[in-house]
C-alpha cells in the first residue's frame, strides 16, 4: 500500500449528541489519518454542530463503562493537530453563538466548505 | 534485567526513554536501536487491534511517526525517539498486534532504526534512575495503573 503522508483529508460530520453511535468513528478516522501524517480537518455541520456546545460532549459516553466520552475524542483529535471547524450557519440551528463553542473550534462560512472540498485530496462525509 | 515497578508499570533501567512520548530505545551491537512502546503506553491504549509500522528504508526525524497504533478506544502515532532510517519492522505486529500488550519490551518491539547521531539522540533521552524517577512522577501525576492482558510476559505481572 502506498504511503499517503502529506495528503489532506476533509471529514464532514453531520451527526451529533442526539445520535451518539454516529459520532465516534468520524473522529477516530480523523485521528488515525493525523497519526499517519496527513493534514486533517473535521467540518461540523447540521446536527454535528451540537456536540461542540460547551458541556454537551462530556455527557456522551461512547461505550458504557469505557470512560471514553465524545469530549475525550474531540480532545484526542485536537491533541493530534486535527483542525475542528464548524459551519457558521449551523450554529443558529441549535441556538448557539460563538461563545457557546468549546475552545479550539474555528468558524467558517458555507463558501469555505466548497473551497475546502475542492482543495483537499479526499472528503469523507458522515 | 533490573527493573522497577510503579503502580504495576514496569520500567527497565537499562533502556532509554522518551517519557513524553512513552517510547523506549534499546541500543544494539550493530549501531542500530530497537524501539517500542512502554508498559505505560500499552496500558493507556488498552488491547491493541492494529499496529502499522512504516516501511523499511523510510527516513524519520525524531518526533515523527514510525507507526500507527489502534485500540478500541485510542488511536495514535508511535513517535520516533531518534532521527534515522528504519532498518527493520516487527512483522509479528501484522497478524498479532496484541503482542505489544503482552510483551512491550521484547516480542512487541515496533521497529529497528539506524540513528544518524546515536550519541546525540541518546543524550536527550532518560535512562537508569533518572528514567525511573521521571516515570514515577508521570505515573503518579497522571494517575496511571498499568494493566496486563492474559499471556503477558511473567516479569511484567
Amino acid at each position: 500500500m502506498d504511503d499517503h503522508e502529506g495528503k489532506k483529508i476533509l471529514v464532514i460530520q453531520t451527526h451529533g449528541v442526539d445520535t451518539p453511535t454516529r459520532t465516534y468513528s468520524p473522529l477516530y478516522y480523523a485521528v488515525a489519518a493525523a497519526a499517519m501524517e496527513m493534514e486533517v480537518m473535521v467540518w461540523f455541520t447540521m446536527n454535528g454542530t451540537n456536540q461542540l456546545k460547551k458541556g454537551e460532549a462530556e455527557k456522551v459516553e461512547l461505550v458504557k463503562g469505557s470512560g471514553v466520552t465524545l469530549k475525550s475524542m474531540l480532545e484526542m483529535a485536537m491533541d493530534n493537530e486535527v483542525e475542528l471547524r464548524v459551519c457558521q450557519q449551523s450554529l443558529t440551528l441549535w441556538d448557539m453563538t460563538p461563545d457557546d463553542l468549546i475552545d479550539g473550534v474555528g468558524i467558517l462560512g458555507a463558501t469555505s466548505i466548497i473551497d475546502l472540498a475542492l482543495d483537499y485530496d479526499h472528503v469523507m462525509y458522515f | 534485567m533490573a527493573h522497577e515497578k510503579i503502580n504495576e508499570c514496569v520500567v527497565f533501567t537499562n533502556l532509554y526513554y522518551s517519557v513524553g512520548d512513552n517510547t523506549w530505545v534499546r541500543v544494539n551491537d550493530d549501531d542500530t536501536v530497537t524501539i517500542g512502546m512502554t508498559d505505560v503506553a500499552q496500558s493507556l491504549a488498552g488491547p491493541i487491534l492494529h499496529a502499522k509500522a512504516k516501511k523499511v528504508g523510510v527516513a524519520r526525524k525524531k518526533g515523527r511517526p514510525i507507526a500507527t497504533v489502534e485500540s478500541g478506544k485510542w488511536v495514535g502515532p508511535v513517535k520516533s525517539p531518534v532521527t534515522g532510517e528504519i532498518v527493520a519492522v516487527n512483522e509479528i505486529l501484522v497478524g498479532d498486534a496484541q503482542v505489544v500488550n503482552r510483551s512491550p519490551y521484547n516480542d512487541g518491539w515496533i521497529v529497528k532504526m539506524k540513528p544518524e547521531n546515536m550519541e546525540g539522540d541518546l543524550a536527550e533521552l532518560l535512562t537508569g534512575d533518572a528514567a525511573v524517577e521521571a516515570y514515577r512522577a508521570k505515573i503518579e501525576n497522571d494517575g496511571v495503573t498499568c494493566t496486563h492482558i492474559e499471556g503477558t510476559d511473567e516479569y511484567l505481572i
